[in-house]
């Protein structure tokens, strides 16, 4: 819920950044779901790239924690087997880059399993791991490819911009019974400054429910990941000038949340959509798409995307910085269907 | 290269193994009853009149679809199988159709608890009816079972290798001592995932055993084209596996490699490959069949089709005795194709047995077209 940005801030207890806020998910329900297996590169002995299942093995051991040979499709396909037989696997990715190499396991056998089997057989597998780029991660490094996954139905999609999202999504989805890519931006694992006080109790953010991060009159600006930072920034900028911006997290990707984006144009009819990813075929296009379908008549101005150029993501910061979405971005893009 | 030249270069291969490492005095055939050995000859027959009769109702119009032929290839099918027990998995491919009715069937035929499909269930998916175990949702031998232990097939050959390895490496975190036996043409062992898969259970020593059904084609390609060993089952020794050669001609031979790798896997020594050589009698699906007489050498296809499973069976049924000169002289099905073979040359009850199935499938119903729409996503979690 958008309770987590207006949260007061407490002196004493705890808070978590968005990488532990994942460790926590993935060590709680190992400990209630005793069906629960991890399997990915390094996440045992290593405790994994980014540390995410650091103690993870040491706890439960190398059976229910295996550090896998570097073959994603065996990982992603072992894990389609391990869940045929009963078993809720955490497949970790250490980039999400290299989720290619494991592409025709994902989209024809797993994401299908459901539909082919006629309901037999479902498919708890979380696939998760570090995305995004803004960290000079070059082309291997830098990827939101969610919109490959997008195109292949069967697979949910989410993508926490904090660390009370990336728990509770982590949860719901390991909960799910579906496949779940999780898309992690690595960029906010350690972020301090966007660390929260979580609640003790358990819990989940339900997927396919979007956040309204702040609310606005004058023009409805939807993201989700990183660029939902962008956008409260825009925001800040925007009400400088007068135009009171809305703030969508859509948090799930696939299945969309259109209520909240359609509620949202309903009160501001404009609307600006921004991705990490390549413009062509992507999500911005996607939710624009189904504003026009459902809702073209709440519209005072064409809606516009605000992407990564089409190009792959380039190494050093002036070509990085060139290809990808900014908040001037953001602001150019708000302000031009204002005005229009 | 030999590996091109047909079952007749593949036979000589299987020799001059024998001879480099004999087998055991006690092979695990020796444990066969006569009782056994002649099931394993009706199962022969059984797979050899499913092919036939399919491609009978096809040219009668009651069946449309492309039809992918194990003909010839029925030993590797009925051998691998006879051995497992009930709770075993198995991962067949397009040419291991009969497997999927075949698997468990010393349970019983038409016993309805067996770990195999009825042969009700493999019709109807091969109509395209509602009472498929997969409702139709894709053709031919894109079904499976979770509850008779049958891994669903695919088109990405060899992309369930590692869904069997996860479902042994689930089986064993759960106590279970069930192993898994993956199908594949010696075609899709180029694939990426062939060797990720085999490699990851080769270093956890997980039951996987996987059986190459080389029958020199894939598709239009021959195998000196596909890999560059003699015998593919060298292979294995890369990963630090067994690797067996069976000749895929002969039931009993399959029968007893098969078994072999899967002493080994349930004693918990792991993975094997067994190469079952073999030759595609006819093209790789019936739409294939004109064109594969032109693109395969006529010698090469008439040494291959020379050797019939169903006849060596009998020949060493008559050999053992398990058969009198008498019995042995009915049902001669072999060497015949669809347009030959009559229902006469098959013993009455593999003519039953398919004759209920095929009746039951042209009577059920299709699946509704809403259905189309549905199980994209499983709606029961978070509950």
């Amino acid at each position: 819920m958008s309770a987590v940005a207006t949260k007061p801030k407490q002196e004493g207890p705890t808070k978590t950044d968005y990488g532990t806020a994942i460790r926590e998910a993935i060590f709680e329900e190992m400990e209630s779901n005793s069906e629960m297996i991890c399997l990915g590169e390094d996440i045992g002995i290593l405790g994994g790239a980014f540390q995410i299942t650091d103690g993870l093995q040491a706890k439960y051991g190398n059976n229910r924690v295996v550090d896998m040979p570097i073959s994603e499709a065996a990982i992603i396909g072992t894990a389609t087997g391990a869940a045929l037989n009963g078993k809720t696997c955490m497949v970790e990715l250490q980039f999400i880059d290299f989720i290619s190499c494991g592409f025709d396991q994902i989209v024809n056998m797993l994401a299908t399993y459901h539909y082919r089997t006629a309901g037999e057989v479902n498919m708890p597998v979380v696939m998760r791991g570090p995305a995004g780029a803004y960290g000079g991660g070059a082309l291997y490094h830098s990827q939101m490819n969610e919109g490959w996954f997008a195109h292949s139905p069967g697979i949910k999609i989410i993508c926490a911009s904090t660390p009370y999202d990336a728990k509770g999504l982590m949860k719901a989805a390991l909960r799910d019974g579906n496949p779940v890519i999780s898309y992690e931006i690595k960029q906010l694992y350690k972020d301090s400054k966007k660390a929260e006080v979580l609640p003790t109790e358990d819990y989940i953010v339900p997927l396919g429910k979007a956040a309204i991060r702040r609310e606005g009159t004058d023009v409805t600006l939807v993201s989700y990941g990183n660029p939902v930072h962008f956008c409260a920034q825009a925001a800040d900028l925007l009400e400088e000038k007068g135009v009171s911006a809305e703030v969508i997290d859509l948090r799930t990707v696939i299945p969309m949340d259109e209520e909240t984006v359609l509620n949202s144009v309903a009160k501001t009819s404009r609307l600006v959509v921004v991705n990490e990813a390549p413009m062509t075929c992507g999500i911005a296009g996607e939710v624009i798409a189904r504003v026009c379908d459902k809702g073209f008549d709440l519209l005072d101005a064409p809606p516009i995307r605000v992407t990564r150029r089409d190009t792959p993501v380039p190494w050093v910061k002036p070509l990085e910085s060139y290809v990808l979405p900014s908040v001037e971005d953001i602001v150019n893009a708000a302000l031009r269907v204002v005005k229009f | 290269m030999s590996s091109n030249s047909g079952t007749a270069t593949a036979d000589k291969d299987v020799k001059d193994r024998q001879k480099q490492a004999p087998m055991q005095t006690l092979r695990p055939r020796d444990a066969l009853t006569r009782e056994d050995c002649l099931e394993l000859f009706k199962q022969l027959f059984l797979a050899r009149y499913f092919d036939v009769r399919l491609i009978k109702e096809k040219k009668k119009g009651r069946l449309t679809g492309t039809l992918y032929s194990s003909h010839n290839q029925e030993a590797i099918i009925v051998g691998s199988l006879y051995g497992l027990r009930s709770n075993d998995w198995t991962s067949p491919i397009h040419r291991d159709m009969p497997g999927f009715f075949i698997k468990d069937m010393r349970a019983g035929w038409r016993n309805p608890n067996r770990m195999g499909m009825s042969i009700e269930e493999v019709c109807s998916q091969v109509w395209g009816k509602a009472t498929s175990p997969g409702r139709a949702r894709d053709n031919w031998s894109h079904i499976g079972s979770k509850a008779k232990h049958i891994i669903h097939s695919t088109s990405m050959l060899a992309g369930t290798i590692p869904a069997a390895a996860g479902v042994v490496f689930a089986d064993r975190l759960n106590g279970g001592d069930a192993v898994v036996l993956t199908y594949n043409g010696e075609g899709s062992t180029a694939q990426g995932v062939f060797h990720e898969a085999i490699n990851f259970a080769a270093v956890h020593k997980l039951p996987v055993i996987t059986i190459i059904e080389n029958n020199q084609w894939a598709f239009g390609t021959p195998t000196h084209l596909e890999y560059s060993l003699p015998d593919f089952a060298r292979r294995a020794d890369g990963y630090g596996i067994p690797g067996l050669i069976a000749d895929g001609q002969d039931v009993f031979d399959v029968y007893d490699k098969v078994m072999t790798a899967v002493e080994h896997a349930r004693s918990g020594n792991g993975p094997s490959i067994v190469e079952c050589k073999t030759f595609r009698a006819y093209g790789h699906g019936d739409h294939d069949d004109t064109r594969a007489e032109r693109y395969r050498p006529p010698e090469e296809v008439e040494a291959g089709r020379s050797r019939d499973p169903i006849a060596m069976c009998r020949k060493y049924l008559l050999e053992k005795g398990y058969l009198t000169k008498e019995e042995g002289a009915k049902y001669m099905a072999e060497g015949k194709d669809a347009g030959h073979a009559k229902d006469e040359d098959f013993p009455p009850e593999v003519v039953e047995y398919m004759n209920e199935g095929v009746e039951f499938a042209v009577k059920a119903d299709l699946p509704k077209p809403e259905e189309g729409g549905m199980w994209v996503f499983y709606e029961g979690g978070n509950k």
